[in-house]
This record gives C-alpha cells, sequence and structure tokens, in this order.
C-alpha cells in the first residue's frame, strides 16, 4: 500500500463495524494499537505490514481500506498475533471475519450473505434436499424396498438415483454456477486490487510463483502457534486433488467407455478414490483438532468457519460411510448416507463462491497480485 | 532548672569491646564533672532502664545523657518524662563507622563531650498554649469540601462549610451522567445518574455542619487554633459578614475549565459546532441525553473529541488534567446512546489510570466508540454543514481529516487558586499560599509524605485545588486532609508542633529586647508564621510555625532561640569538637538536617559502612537553621572545614521545611566571599544536598570533601 501523501478524509462506517463484529470479529474492539501483532506476524511483509493496520481501519469501519485489501488474503491465520495480543483483541480472528466479509462483498449474488448468517442454514440445505427429493418420491423410493437391486443382488446407487440426469446434470449445472460466480467475484476484485496501483513484473511468473506456493505450503511453515496447520491444511488440499482425478475418472469411465459403478475396490479409480477419502477424513480430523487445542490461544472461529469445516468432515464421513454399507448391504444405513452425501456435496460445491471455499480462489487472487506487485 | 547530670554508657552492642569505657567514664567524672557516670552491658533492657530511673528517682538526676545508640532507635525505653534526655549515637558514630580502635576511642569522647554540653545547655520545653478551639472551616462545597466537611464532622468536629455558589455540588450539579462506582470490572450501563444529592442532603442535615452558601473567605486572621475568619455572604439577596472563630482550615476551593476562547486554532468561537467538554454536559443536561447540535440544533451522529485541548501544550496549560480522558470517555457513551451515532476519541495518550482502565475497557468495546492517537493540528469547516477536524501522525494515516459534525474539546482543569487567594491571609507575606507557580497554580506541596501540607501551618488543600484528579481521587484527598486537620487542630491545643516535628513542644521564643527590626525572620519564615506590629518590629505566632528554625538561622542578632535548641547550644558543641594538633588530621564539621541528612549517616553506620575519621557529625534541624556565626565559631578553634549536608531544594525541593535548605544555599553564598577576605578558602565550606534513598554515597561524598580540605592545607588558625 502506497504511503499517505495527500490528506484523506475519513468518515466512519459504523455499520461496517458491526458486520465485522457479526462475522467473526467480535473481539476487534478491545485493540489499543500497540502493534505487538505486527511484530510476531511471521507472514507480513516487512514495508507498512499487518495486521495493526487492518485492525485500526477496522475499527473505524474503512471499508474500502479492507475489502480490496490483498493483506488481509496473506494473512495465513496463524494466530500467532492472537495468542499473543494483550488485550485479547484477537487480529487474526478479526482478519478472518475481514476475509468472510470480502467473499461476501464480491460475490455476485446475495447468496453470500445467507451463508453466512446461521438463520438461513436450513433454507440452504432445503435446495440439495428438496432436488434429490424430487427423483426418488414419484418412484416411491422412500420405501427403501422399493429400491431395484443390481444384477448381482447388491446395492447400485445409480438405481436410486439415477447418474443422468439426476447427478450429472445437477452437478453439471451446479459447477457452471459456482465457476461464473467465481469468475464475476474474481474480475471484480482484480479490478479494485489494481485500481490505481503500478503493476510490476511478468505476471505468468506471479502466477508460478503462487502455485509453487499453495503446492508447497510455505507460508504455513511460518506459523508458531499453529504449527500443526499445515499438514492438516495439506491432508485435505491433495485429497481434494485426488478426489478431483477420481470424479475425472469416473466421468472417463462413463462417457468414454461406458463402464458403470459400482466399480471393484482394486480398480485404479477406486484406489486412488479411497486413498483421497481417507486422507480427507484423518486431514479434516486434524484441522478439527488443531482447532479445539488451539482455541484458547488462536481464537475460536467464526461461524463461517466452521460450516465450512463440518460441510467437508461431512462428506467425507457420509462418502466413506455410504461406500462401506453398500459393500456391507445394510440398505437401511446405506440409502440415507448416500442421499445426506449427495446434499453435503452439492452444498460444498453450489455455495463454494459464498463459503469458505471461496478462500482458495480469492488467496490464490491476492497472492498472485502480492507478487506482481512486489508486495510478497 | 538545677540540672543534675547522669551519663550512662551502654557496653551492649560491642560497645564495650570496642571502647576503653573506664576511660570514657574518667573523663566524664574528672573532665566533664559529672556527678553520675554508670554503664550496662544493655541500657535498653529492663534493668538498663530501672538503673537509671532509679537514679532519677533516688539520685534526684533529671538530666539523662545516654551514650548508647542513635536516637533513632529505642526512644521508647530512653523515654523519661520530667527529665531532659540527650542520646549519643557511640555506636553508630564511633564504633560501627569508624575503623581503627583509636579513632572510636577519640569520637566516642567527642561525641559524649559535646552531648552533654547539649544537654547541659538546653531546657525542658514548656509548649505554648492558648485558648484555641477545634473547629474546621471548608472552603468549597463541591465533592471534596462536602466529603473533608462530612469526615470531620462525623469524627466530632464542628465544621463550618463555605461554598461560592447559592448551592452545595460544584462542578458535579453541571454533569448530565457519572462514571459508576465500580466493585470490580465496569459493564453496562457506563453511565449513571450522579448521587451529589445524596451528599448534599447529608452535608445539609449534619448538625456538626454549618453551611454558607453564595458566601466567600473575607479575611483570615491570626493563627491556626484561633484563627478569626470573616464570612460574608450574599444569601437571598442581602450582605452578610460574620467572623468566626476557626481551629484549623480544609482548603477544597475546586477549578474552573480552561479559557477555551484561546483556543480558535481548534476552531472554539469560530464555529458554533466546537464546544468544551463542560458546554457538552450542559447540551446533554438541557436535553435529556440527546446531543443537538449548537447551529442547527440537530441530533449529532458524528461527534469527534479532541483530547489534551490547550493541555500538555507549553502554550496554554503545560500538565495533564487527569480527569478528561474518562470524562469524553463517558461522553463518547452520551453519543453512543442513539444507535447510529459515532463518537471519535482524538487522543495524544489515553490516561485512565488504575482501575478505570477497565472504564476504558469497557467503553471501547462499544462498536461506536472509535479512538486513535495523533495530533490534532485544527479544526475547519467542511463545506457541508459538518467540520473536518485535521491530524498528523495519526494511526489512520500521516495526514488525515476526521469529518464531525460536533466537535468536543477536552479542556482542561485551571485550579481556583490560579488568581485568587481565597484564604485572604491576614499574614505579613501574603493573602495565599506562597510559590504556587512551582505547581502551575495548584496549591500542592513537595512535602513527601503528606501531600495535603500547604506552606500555611493548619491549612490542608484537597481536591482538584491541589492537583487535578477524579472524583473518587478528590474524596480520598478530602478524607486525607481532613484527618491532618483535625490532627493540627488536636496538636495546637496541646502546644505541639505539626508535622514533621509533629512531636516537638518547643517554639520559638525571641528576646525582643535586641532586635533590631531587620526583618530577616519575618521575610524568610516559610510559613509566614512572623509578622510585624505597627512600629514594625516582628511579632511570632507560635502556632503557624513548624519550628525549622530558619529564623534562627537567619537572624544577626542571635535572639531566637527554642528550649532545647539555640545558637549558643550549637554554637558550643562545635566549640567543644577536639581539634587535633597534628596537622595532617584535619577536623570537619558535618551539619546534618534531622530530616534526610542524618538519617543517611546513620543507615551508613547502621549498615557498617565506614565514615571518615577526621569529621564529628552534629545533628540540626534544618540546613536553615545554621546561624552563620557558627561557622566563625568553627574556623577561629582551628576547624578546617565545614560541610552542611541537608535536602534538596530548587524547583523539585524535597526540604521538610519548603525553603530552609535553598536559604541555606543562599547563605553559604555570602559567607564564601566573607571567608574570602579572611584569607581563608571559601572551599573550606561546602553544601551537600541528598536524599534519604543516596545513604550508600555518603561516605564517599564525605571522603570527597575531606580529601579537598586536605588539598587546601591545615586552618592557619588553628592553634591559636
Amino acid at each position: 500500500m502506497p504511503e499517505q501523501v495527500t490528506t484523506q478524509t475519513i468518515s466512519p462506517d459504523l455499520k461496517f463495524v458491526k458486520d465485522i463484529i457479526a462475522s467473526g470479529g467480535e473481539s476487534l474492539k478491545k485493540c489499543y494499537q500497540c502493534s505487538t501483532c505486527t511484530v510476531v506476524c511471521n507472514v507480513t511483509p516487512d514495508n507498512n505490514p499487518f495486521p495493526r493496520k487492518e485492525m485500526m481501519y477496522a475499527q473505524w469501519g474503512m471499508k474500502d481500506k479492507l475489502i480490496s485489501n490483498p493483506d488481509i488474503w496473506l494473512c495465513h491465520q496463524c494466530s500467532d498475533c492472537t495468542a499473543y495480543c494483550p488485550r485479547g483483541a484477537k487480529p487474526g480472528e478479526v482478519i478472518g471475519a475481514l476475509r468472510n466479509l470480502a467473499i461476501q462483498h464480491y460475490s455476485p449474488t446475495p447468496l453470500a450473505k445467507m451463508v453466512g448468517d446461521p438463520k438461513y442454514l436450513l433454507m440452504l440445505f432445503a435446495v440439495p434436499v428438496l432436488l434429490f427429493l424430487a427423483y426418488i418420491v414419484p418412484k416411491g423410493f422412500l420405501d427403501i424396498s422399493a429400491i431395484p437391486r443390481g444384477e448381482d443382488g447388491g446395492i447400485v446407487y445409480s438405481k436410486f438415483i439415477p447418474i443422468f440426469p439426476a447427478i450429472d446434470v445437477t452437478f453439471g449445472a451446479v459447477a457452471f454456477f459456482a465457476a461464473v460466480c467465481f469468475v464475476l467475484g474474481i474480475k471484480r476484485y482484480w479490478t479494485d486490487l489494481s485500481a490505481g496501483v503500478k503493476v510490476q513484473g511478468n505476471l505468468m511468473d506471479s502466477i508460478k510463483a503462487t502455485i509453487i506456493d499453495i503446492i508447497t505450503h510455505k507460508k504455513f511453515e511460518k506459523c508458531n502457534v499453529t504449527k500443526d496447520r499445515k499438514t492438516a491444511h495439506l491432508l485435505v488440499f491433495y485429497s481434494f486433488v485426488g478426489l478431483t482425478i477420481t470424479t475425472t475418472l469416473a466421468v472417463v469411465y462413463l462417457y468414454g467407455f461406458g463402464y458403470e459403478s459400482p466399480y471393484p475396490l482394486y480398480n485404479p479409480l477406486k484406489i486412488i478414490g479411497n486413498i483421497s477419502a481417507l486422507a480427507l477424513l484423518y486431514g479434516i480430523t486434524l484441522v478439527v483438532g488443531n482447532r479445539l487445542k488451539n482455541a484458547e490461544k488462536a481464537g475460536k472461529g467464526s461461524y463461517f468457519d466452521w460450516l465450512f469445516i463440518t460441510v467437508i468432515a461431512a462428506v467425507a464421513v457420509t462418502g466413506m460411510g455410504a461406500q462401506l454399507f453398500r459393500l456391507a448391504d445394510i440398505a437401511i444405513l446405506a440409502y440415507p448416507t448416500y442421499f445426506a452425501h449427495l446434499v453435503f456435496v452439492f452444498f460444498l460445491f453450489a455455495y463454494a463462491p459464498f463459503s469458505k471455499m471461496a478462500h482458495m480462489v480469492y488467496r490464490t487472487t491476492a497472492m498472485v497480485f502480492a507478487k506482481h506487485t512486489k508486495r510478497d | 532548672m538545677d540540672k543534675k547530670l547522669g551519663l550512662y554508657i551502654c557496653t551492649g552492642c560491642s560497645i564495650g569491646e570496642s571502647i576503653n569505657v573506664e576511660k570514657l567514664s574518667n573523663i566524664a567524672k574528672n573532665a566533664l564533672r559529672i556527678p553520675v557516670v554508670k554503664s550496662h552491658f544493655a541500657l535498653c533492657g529492663n534493668e538498663g532502664v530501672e538503673l537509671i530511673k532509679n537514679d532519677i528517682k533516688n539520685e534526684g538526676v533529671n538530666t539523662v545523657v545516654i551514650a548508647a545508640c542513635s536516637l533513632r532507635v529505642k526512644y521508647e525505653e530512653f523515654d523519661f518524662p520530667g527529665c531532659i534526655v540527650e542520646r549519643v549515637p557511640v555506636r553508630e558514630l564511633a564504633v560501627w563507622s569508624q575503623e581503627t580502635p583509636e579513632d572510636k576511642q577519640l569520637a566516642a569522647e567527642d561525641y559524649v563531650k559535646i552531648h552533654v554540653i547539649k544537654a547541659q545547655k538546653g531546657d525542658i520545653p514548656e509548649p505554648y498554649v492558648i485558648e484555641t478551639v477545634k473547629a474546621i472551616l471548608v472552603i468549597g462545597g463541591g465533592i471534596a469540601g462536602m466529603t473533608a466537611a462530612l469526615q470531620s464532622a462525623n469524627a466530632g468536629y464542628q465544621v463550618f462549610l463555605v461554598e461560592k455558589e447559592p448551592q452545595l455540588g460544584g462542578f458535579v450539579n453541571k454533569l448530565y451522567k457519572a462514571v459508576p462506582t465500580a466493585v470490580g470490572e465496569y459493564s453496562e450501563p457506563l453511565i449513571v445518574d450522579p448521587t451529589i444529592d445524596k451528599v448534599i442532603k447529608e452535608v445539609e442535615s449534619n448538625p456538626n455542619i454549618k453551611v454558607y452558601k453564595s458566601a466567600k473567605v473575607e479575611k483570615t486572621e491570626g493563627q491556626p487554633g484561633a484563627y478569626d475568619v470573616t464570612i460574608s455572604s450574599n444569601a437571598a439577596g442581602s450582605e452578610n459578614s460574620e467572623v468566626i472563630k476557626i481551629g484549623t482550615i480544609v482548603l477544597a476551593a475546586g477549578w474552573r475549565p480552561y479559557d477555551a476562547t484561546k483556543l480558535e486554532h481548534l476552531g472554539y468561537g469560530v464555529s458554533k459546532d466546537v464546544v468544551t467538554n463542560i458546554e457538552l454536559e450542559e447540551i446533554a443536561k438541557k436535553n435529556n441525553g440527546k446531543i443537538l447540535r449548537p447551529s442547527d440544533g440537530k441530533e449529532a451522529k458524528k461527534v469527534a473529541f479532541i483530547q489534551c485541548a490547550g493541555q500538555r501544550d507549553p502554550n496554554h496549560l503545560p500538565y495533564c488534567s487527569a480527569m478528561c480522558c474518562t470524562g469524553s470517555l463517558k461522553q463518547a457513551k452520551y453519543v453512543t446512546q442513539n444507535k447510529d451515532a459515532t463518537a471519535m476519541i482524538l487522543y495524544k495518550d489515553i490516561r485512565t489510570p488504575g482501575r478505570l482502565e477497565y472504564y476504558y475497557k469497557a467503553a471501547q468495546n462499544d462498536p461506536g466508540v472509535m479512538m486513535t492517537k495523533g495530533e490534532v493540528t485544527g479544526v475547519a469547516d467542511a463545506g457541508n454543514g459538518n467540520l473536518h477536524v485535521e491530524m498528523e501522525n495519526s494511526l489512520l494515516g500521516k495526514k488525515v481529516k476526521i469529518e464531525a459534525d460536533l466537535v468536543v474539546l477536552a479542556t482542561g482543569v485551571v485550579p481556583a487558586t490560579i488568581d485568587d487567594p481565597i484564604l485572604n491571609l491576614q499574614y505579613r507575606q501574603g493573602p495565599g499560599l506562597p510559590d504556587l507557580e512551582l505547581y502551575d497554580g495548584f496549591a500542592d506541596s513537595n512535602f513527601i509524605c503528606f501531600q495535603y501540607e500547604t506552606r500555611r501551618t493548619g491549612i490542608y488543600a484537597a481536591g482538584c485545588v491541589r492537583q487535578p484528579m477524579s472524583m473518587a481521587e478528590a474524596q480520598e484527598d478530602a478524607t486525607g486532609a481532613a484527618l491532618k486537620a483535625i490532627q493540627a487542630a488536636e496538636h495546637i491545643a496541646k502546644g505541639i508542633a505539626v508535622h514533621p516535628r509533629s512531636w516537638d513542644e518547643t517554639y520559638p521564643d525571641p528576646f525582643m529586647q535586641r532586635c533590631t527590626s531587620c526583618k530577616r525572620c519575618t521575610e524568610e519564615c516559610p510559613f509566614g508564621a512572623i509578622d510585624e506590629d505597627e512600629k514594625g518590629t516582628p511579632y511570632f505566632k507560635p502556632n503557624r510555625c513548624r519550628r525549622c528554625a530558619t529564623c534562627m538561622g537567619a537572624c544577626p542578632e542571635r535572639i531566637i532561640s527554642f528550649k532545647d535548641y539555640h545558637v549558643d547550644l550549637i554554637g558550643s558543641m562545635i566549640k567543644n569538637v577536639s581539634v587535633p594538633d597534628d596537622e595532617d588530621k584535619p577536623r570537619i564539621i558535618v551539619l546534618a538536617c534531622e530530616n534526610d541528612a542524618y538519617p543517611a549517616i546513620d543507615t551508613v553506620a547502621l549498615q557498617h559502612g565506614k565514615i571518615d575519621p577526621a569529621v564529628r557529625i552534629i545533628q540540626i534541624r534544618c540546613l536553615g537553621s545554621v546561624n552563620l556565626v557558627w561557622l566563625a565559631d568553627a574556623f577561629s578553634r582551628g576547624v578546617d572545614g565545614m560541610l552542611l549536608m541537608g535536602c534538596k531544594h530548587g524547583e523539585n525541593y524535597q526540604c521538610h521545611f519548603a525553603k530552609g535548605s535553598e536559604l541555606a544555599s543562599y547563605r553559604l553564598g555570602k559567607v564564601q566571599e566573607t571567608l574570602g577576605r579572611l584569607q581563608l578558602e571559601a572551599e573550606r565550606v561546602a553544601m551537600i544536598q541528598l536524599a534519604m534513598d543516596e545513604y550508600d554515597k555518603v561516605p564517599k561524598m564525605i571522603s570527597d570533601f575531606v580529601d579537598r580540605v586536605k588539598e587546601i592545607g591545615p586552618n592557619p588558625f588553628k592553634g591559636f
């Protein structure tokens, strides 16, 4: 951020202050600007460092200075600042809340507000639940015994809810919707980021460097208080990569070779899928464990955070459960678990641009921008 | 009185092993002709004390000289009513602080000799007792004054309370809300109704308190215990004047806000929407909590508070007014009673000491209360009916403008004593308290132990007239001052001095026939104790006196004496210190002030630190009591140097009598010229200022001086 040379007029936005407090920054007002946070932060650039200035801007409701500020994404919420804050102002949590608000701000739909607010939770879940019920109710599948079995008499989920159109059309549309929302959001974000800033260097180089940062999780190594987060996040990240490969393979199998699920466990697709699922389960368990362990030092996290964690955990548990119940032929558990799995996967992807999932995209963009402007 | 001396030498605490007690006894019996000389291995024990008591009863001993330990210890054991008791600190000054057996013996002999002379020259004090009253006058009916009045009245004293306004309550009357009194941490609501009405009712219904409203002190004549105070009041339009008898006084005249018209750079007087913190209270009070702008009557939603407005600023008030940070936090809560409004506090530092830190935290937690540190440089018109507060070096940016629809200046506290003596004392030295410019006009003091003390005995200051402070602090202050006023009234009734010589029954007794009316004593008395009659002759008011004996030091005729302290008494001690014939062995006399210097020396001895054998130490009341004739006495006897050790003087003086050490230093400047004319080196006399906690430096201070004197060489008058 450039030095303030011209006189800037400040008119505080009280509503924004209250929004930050409501989005997980409830300790915001306790800050008395001592700058301990900035001193202990290992992630911040040396020049014009964070998070003190963000705390100040946040206390004064200076939305313009925060929403498009790449620094809030350079923060990896190590929570070193929160642990050392003498006033319990939890800068890590406040910056987290600011990221939530930034996601909401750049979201092209009002869905973001709803994802961030617990009172809409049921409504958000109602969408996939009703959608999938629409497939099974007319067929009388609420009565589990009415669901047809496979040739070998085993449970076949595609006979419960058909792959086409129920799964593929639905999720194809969901993916398209999410992608469009991401593109629109990022476009606006990039415009705000680059307003009045002179970019330096090669954009491709910045992107390359960012990808290296992400695949190595290098930034996480700078954290002190929440050191263990690197392993947890790395597992979750790579399990998502694995699950993406699994899904791609499934598409290839079905539409390339007409090979329908279920696949035997020794099939490469199943091997990759199961390893990824186990990694996800273990990774997300570590995430929850770390958060609980560090809650005293790092803060308890916002609703926004916990919703995201819970949905990922639910995706992993219901996915694994659906497979196990199918293999064990426990129909009474298998079908509802599979149904739940579809609902959670829908939730995760349809609302990705509005939930914490969006950090993947915004943080990457901010990191590229920061490298591009030699901020990082 | 006919004296019969008894010398009692203690041989305990290694005195017996270090000193030839038999030799010492023989000197006392033969050379000093003391009729009763005894020694005991533990004089302070029952047996030892009984030995002395027995001699008092059966041998007629009435002047007891105890050659044992310092007078700062065992004073309860060695208390013999009706007798002169003189303590010779043989243990400290001869045994513990001297190195060689010869030095110890010589010092013991010297100290016994001079203290015997002191006992011979002194007399038993007879207290100055006149007809006195113990009624307490409280000036000021604010929270401090009312607290002082209630505390004194509840302790059983008659109180007269004088308030200049038509009602009691002082500044609290102007407040819309007050800061709550919290037991633990502060919690909402952070603004509560002031409870001053309850206090006012309590004061007005107390049978021991007589309240004068719309009143002022016209004149305060006389001395503590017997003041005649003229009070004029303007109640119900008719002028009344009354003279009341008063013992002691609590000055709680309070404060007024700094004149904001001097703060034009902050927009005061330029824009109607720039108001002071007091004016904001009035706005809130008038509109029942709504903060309406003076310019258009609209409700203010963006209120900027400029802290330290004209404070901590050499061009205005150089000090911090202590109450404005808490005050602005409180007023910020007035603003945020409107949930859409923001209160922006712009500060240099937030100062909320003690438990008020919790108040700060609680107020800060309100989303509408925003704060930033920086330097406010001005207030300008924003062009849209609002104002821009311009700020530099702020945390929000190097140069920022903050938009506000109302600006509140946290102006500071100016003491009532800044331009009004208030007490209207009929003292020769003037109607008010002296030298208040040292405290920016506040009736404060540098008295270390009792902050309520003033330089007018029997008058104690409390509340914001003494220092800027919060209401809670003012109540504490008032309680302390009331206690001091009661103590002073009681002491004065018995003819005993007050702090710091709060045991002393002596008082200055001038031999007026020889007075030349030079007025040095009247001018130099730190407490204004000496007036003049119509002919210009000094006239002592002993109840105003603190017994520092500065007058005794000032008097060129040497006519001012106390029963146990006078020019001849100390002069005789000086003249009887041994002066070695050996030119390599200088003799130096140290005159040590009893308040810090002597206790510091005592502490050195207590820790077995060594003091140069060349010196002999004589304890005096204050360096202000040093009469220059003592220097002549010493040098004419061949003493090689004189060292005066006393308290720090100047702006941050620690002199327990305020001016004593300063006067000594001034007088010394004169005597050094005189020494020069006598062909005696001016450097033979020096003065050292020290505080009690510098005791560890004392041995070096002394030996450095001894070395300097050795360099100069022996006193040419030696042996004459």
